[in-house]
């Protein structure tokens, strides 16, 4: 701990050392047409050969020798930049405005030399997909989807179609740090999972990190999934929208404050239930079903040291006639830029996210005699100062830390029966999370790159609330008794967890355009989902680590072979991973993991492991573009009490991966997509044997074993077709038709196969598959843009 | 309550979308045939039976293959021995308790079975059961057409209390004009007045899902309704849970296949040889109506 403040104190030391002989360059680059910040443009020095590259609120900082330098500045999709330079004499403040090269994609296009970011950069396990792909890529029912596009990316599964969430490297959905705008996001679905929550309209950047995590993130063992909103346009107003067959969206933005800010307002809203209004009829009238989501952000530059940003995310899915549910998440982030010198940047960010459900059975007309309501949620305060340090063209520092309030209310509801009211309950629980970080980013000689941190983070599960004491399960993997409880006051600490968390990651060059990149990262998660169905349900209930949850852990090492072809125009990765997990957290059999008092009973513990081998071949230029990714993974568990105690293939475990992603700009007017997946079906359990009892027919696994058996692969293909209109409305703006067709060749794909007694002789047994998506899906949507 | 959400959930999440089931086949390996006990008796005085079967492999749909030549025995707390003999050879097991019903309320009962050399025992309890204080129904229409029974017709309910005092467990049975609603996912249990120990429904009025959860259907005019209110111990409860649970679970929301726990136990625990199933004692109160339209309630 004390090592890290005094390596931080250091570094300020060391600005004053390097003033000399040095000067700098410094400032933003935006996109021209609209004033977006740019994330990750390449900053290129070209006589020394190096540079840096813009963090994710478009800043840059290049310390280099007094002399004169032409700098490039490139960013796929984006028109190069050559500027000159004199550092002889002072530091300079460069602003650059990046336009966007799609105008001129009819021609044939040679970029800067430097598109090899793939090779050159130290990310490894890293996947951006550009929001621009992300919208021509085909859809379910033409909803453009986020989470489902990097389903596409390698290392990335799902269970199955239509469910929320998803994997990375054998991890679970839980797993995964879904950030938007630097805030959590706890449940990343509408509908279960058949849309995510991010409105594409009012996202500018996805990076998702499934390895070699820098020390800045921390608080999932899996991944990052880092959502940009956009800033808003702050050259003009603008309105875009669209009608889908799910959606209609609408989106507004425009500059403000005398073009020293802009704002985004988005909402999308389902509009089933309004076209289906004048058809419900008894007890369907009234009913509710419908989900929305609406997305503000706004900022203003306060002057060129201080930019403040404002973000909301408020989304809720409501269902129900007189039993009814919803759930939704809530976000607010409130973020500080302050440039301290043209070296010292710091962002500040504070933020609040929320997620809730309820359920209830007198949703329509409140009911005083009989009636069962629910709700749950769990909301995350936090502040987060991250610095980033720029000494010299060679390093680039990043030190900060995080401060963490969490409260959980995993359940509270009344229960009315015949006007008796009682209140069923569980407590609310108390944790906090402190980390403090450090990282560094060091060219030590032009082929070889590191980047290296450390990250502590101090747990504490608080008061007030009940330590309960577990004694000893009858038998290994069943329900651990409470044998007492021991409580705590307000503010009390219950127990305390504190881990380090090593970061390392290197990049060898090997020639212009090759290189070798590994990786190894520790990291810790404090909060626990509960879930134990196939696919996650909205009504699982976050848990925080305690006596008896211990946090999880994860050790991951990566070795990767980067490779570009063509000047670039193909992009080849080949990586190879492994990963432990340790107190993974399993379930007894039956386990009863809502409304429960004494869910820690419920629950085991073991190790989990994950490794496979990615294949990416990305084609980058040109009309036509996409990629092909194919992963062979394996993901196994070993919890004590399951499976005989062996090692068994996880619910998530899928061996082959195999993902095709093509985009053909035909002309100004058309452009074509389609995907292609192919993934090897999930484990299964099977009885080997029946017995009836009282007429049913009850199943029985004689071995005792787990996830055994596979049910069939899936595969499937989609395609979409956009057409581009010359006008939206009154010969304004522009518009365009998306067609596409979801499951072309009508493929039932099975998400289970489960076996069940026959409906009319329940002596009898079957077994079902089950396909979430039985059908082609056509879908038509309209966009426009003025 | 936590599992009718759950389904409730499936339903939604299926209905709203495009799914669909077919029958498939499936090669899965074959365990070895188990003792399959089937032993629920009752308080009442009429002929008890236990039913000893084999386990067979899952697929296999031919009859199930009885197992003979078990002595079979149930005895009481205070040592009286119960004979449950097989009288036809069919592997079901009757004890005539015209004269001599097992009806000592708050005592424990253990069941005996010996079974080719094998010696099986289990423990149940004969719990106390609250009286069924009145049932009544209301005119109801479904939306839709239902799968099963009428879209128009009355949905009954019954009324009753859990005694004061936590944890009494019960199991509701019914019958439409005289057939009971046997399937798995007709099972309705309640621990106290709700759905699981968490509810707090100590003493309660049976709480209203339950209080419906008469077959999931609607009744006609003249049908007859009969409720029976049986007294569980906790374990059977969880049992029943369970069974209804492994019996409908596919879909988004499945849990993994988890062998259902059993109470009846191997007297020499370093046999290989298992049994399963479930042996139970259970009191039982019952009620009947004629659904009379004139009498019926109107729609809430």
């Amino acid at each position: 701990m004390k090592r890290i403040l005094l390596l931080v104190l250091s570094l300020f030391y060391l600005t004053q050392l390097y003033a000399q002989e040095k000067s700098t360059v410094s400032g933003y680059i935006k996109d021209a047409a609209n004033g977006e910040g740019l994330i990750g443009v390449s900053v290129y020095v070209q006589e020394l050969k190096t540079g840096t590259t813009t963090n994710a609120y478009g800043f840059y900082s290049l310390t280099l020798p007094k002399a004169q330098y032409n700098l490039v500045f490139t960013y796929v999709g984006y028109e190069r930049v050559v500027k000159t330079i004199d550092l002889v004499t002072h530091d300079v403040k460069l602003d650059i405005e990046l336009k966007d090269d799609s105008k001129v994609l009819q021609e044939v296009i040679v970029t800067s030399k430097k598109a090899d970011e793939n090779v050159k950069s130290l990310e490894m396990s890293v996947n951006k997909v550009d929001i621009k792909t992300i919208q021509k890529m085909p859809a379910l029912l033409g909803e453009v989807d986020i989470i489902k596009s990097i389903q596409f990316l390698p290392g990335v599964t799902s269970v199955g179609e239509g469910t929320s969430g998803f994997n990375v490297r054998g991890g679970g959905i839980d797993q995964n740090l879904v950030l938007l705008d630097e805030a959590p996001v706890y449940n990343s679905s509408h509908l279960f999972g058949f849309f995510s929550v991010f409105n594409p309209d009012a996202v500018k950047d996805v990076k998702l990190i499934k390895g070699g995590i820098p020390a800045q993130y921390g608080g999932r063992v899996s991944s990052i999934l880092d959502v940009r909103m956009k800033e808003g346009n702050a050259k003009k107003p603008q309105f875009s929208g669209g009608i889908g067959s799910i959606f209609s969206r609408f989106t507004y933005e425009r500059p403000i404050f005398k073009d020293k800010g802009s704002f985004i307002v988005a909402l999308r809203r389902s509009y089933i239930d309004i076209l289906a209004k004048p058809f419900l009829k008894d007890d369907l009238k009234g009913s509710r079903f419908y989900f929305y989501d609406f997305t503000a952000k706004g900022n203003v530059r306060v002057n060129d040291k201080n930019t403040l940003f404002l973000s909301g995310y408020f989304g809720r899915d409501t269902f129900g006639a007189d039993f009814g549910f919803n759930w939704g998440n809530a976000t607010t982030s409130f973020r500080w830029n302050h440039v301290f010198n043209n070296k010292l940047f710091l962002n500040n960010t504070v933020f609040y996210s929320n997620y809730d459900y309820a359920l209830q059975t007198d949703l329509k007309k409140k009911n005083t005699q009989d009636a069962f309501r629910w709700k749950s949620n769990i909301i995350t305060y936090s502040i987060k100062p991250d610095f980033t340090y720029y000494p010299n063209a060679n390093n680039t520092i990043t030190f900060g830390g995080q401060l963490t309030y969490y409260t959980f209310n995993p359940g509270q509801a009344v229960a009315i029966s015949g006007g008796v009211e009682r209140s069923i309950g569980l407590d609310d629980k108390f944790a906090s999370e402190a980390a403090l970080y450090v990282g560094n980013e060091q060219k030590i000689t032009s082929k070889i790159s590191l980047q290296y941190g450390l990250r502590y983070s101090l747990y504490d599960y608080l008061g007030k609330g009940n330590a309960l004491i577990l004694g000893e399960a009858p038998a290994e993997g069943e329900r651990r008794p409470v044998t007492s409880s021991t409580p705590f006051n307000w503010g009390q600490s219950i127990k305390k967890y504190g881990n380090f968390e090593p970061r390392f990651a290197a990049n060898i060059g090997l020639g212009e355009n090759n290189s070798i990149k590994l990786s190894y990262n520790r990291l810790v998660q404090y909060l626990h989902l509960l879930s134990n169905t196939t696919a996650s349900s909205p009504l699982d209930v976050w848990t925080p680590s305690s006596n008896n949850i211990k946090p999880q852990l994860s050790d991951q090492v990566a070795l990767g072979y980067f490779h570009n072809l063509a000047d670039n125009m193909y992009e080849t990765s080949v990586e190879v991973y492994y990963k432990k997990l340790y107190n993974q957290i399993d379930y007894i059999r039956n386990a009863d993991l809502l409304l429960n008092p004494n869910v820690e009973g419920d629950l085991l513990f073991g190790d989990g492991r994950a490794y496979g081998a990615e294949f990416y071949v990305k084609k980058t230029k040109g009309k036509f573009n996409g990629w092909v990714s194919y992963t062979l993974a394996r993901t196994e568990r070993k919890i004590p009490g399951l499976n005989l105690n062996n090692w068994f293939p996880s619910r998530i475990d899928k061996t082959h991966n195999l993902a095709i992603v093509g985009i053909y700009d035909l002309n100004s007017k058309w452009t074509f997509s389609t995907n292609f997946t192919f993934s090897t079906g999930t484990p299964a359990s099977f009885p080997t044997n029946k017995y009836i009892w009282q007429d049913i027919a009850l199943p029985h696994n004689y071995y005792d074993t787990r996830n055994t058996y596979r049910i069939p692969a899936s595969h499937r293909l989609d395609i979409s077709a956009t057409r581009q209109n010359k006008h939206a409305f009154f010969k304004k703006g522009t518009s365009e038709w998306v067609f596409s067709v979801y499951n072309v060749y009508n493929r039932r794909n099975p998400f289970s196969v489960f076996v069940r007694q026959n409906e009319n002789n329940q002596t009898q047994t079957e077994a079902v598959r089950y396909a979430i998506f039985g059908s082609i899906i056509p879908a038509v949507t309209y966009n426009f843009k003025f | 309550m936590k599992n009718i959400f759950l389904s409730i959930l499936i339903a939604f999440a299926s209905f709203s979308l495009l799914s669909c089931e077919d029958v498939v086949n499936i090669d899965v390996q074959e365990g070895v045939s188990q003792l399959t006990v089937d032993a629920l008796i009752t308080n009442k005085a009429q002929t008890q039976t236990i039913k000893l079967s084999l386990s067979q492999a899952y697929f296999d749909n031919s009859p199930v293959k009885p197992a003979l030549g078990a002595t079979v025995t149930v005895f009481d707390e205070d040592s009286v021995a119960h004979n449950f003999i097989d009288l036809k050879n069919d592997g079901n097991y009757v004890y005539d308790g015209k004269t001599k019903p097992l009806d000592k309320l708050g005592k424990q009962y253990v069941l005996y079975i010996k079974y080719q050399g094998e010696e099986y025992v289990s423990l149940s309890k004969l719990n106390r059961v609250p009286k069924i204080d009145s049932i009544n129904y209301a005119v109801e229409k479904f939306p839709v057409k239902p799968d099963n029974g009428p879209q128009e017709g009355f949905q009954p309910q019954f009324y009753a209390h859990d005694f004061e005092g936590e944890g009494d467990c019960y199991w509701i049975k019914s019958a439409k004009n005289h057939k009971y609603f046997n399937k798995s996912n007709q099972i309705s249990v309640a621990y106290d007045a709700g759905f699981s120990p968490g509810s707090k429904s100590d003493g309660l009025l049976f709480i209203l899902p339950i209080r419906q959860s008469l077959g999931g259907e609607l009744y006609s005019d003249k049908d007859t309704l009969t409720v029976d209110l049986y007294s569980i111990t906790k374990e059977q409860f969880y049992y029943l849970q369970i069974v209804q649970q492994v019996s409908s679970n596919g879909g988004l929301f499945a849990t993994p296949l988890s062998n259902i726990p059993t109470n009846i136990i191997n007297y020499n625990s370093q046999s290989t040889k298992k049994a399963v199933g479930f042996f139970g004692i259970m009191a039982v109160n019952s009620a009947e109506a004629v659904i009379d339209k004139a009498k019926a309630k109107p729609k809430e």
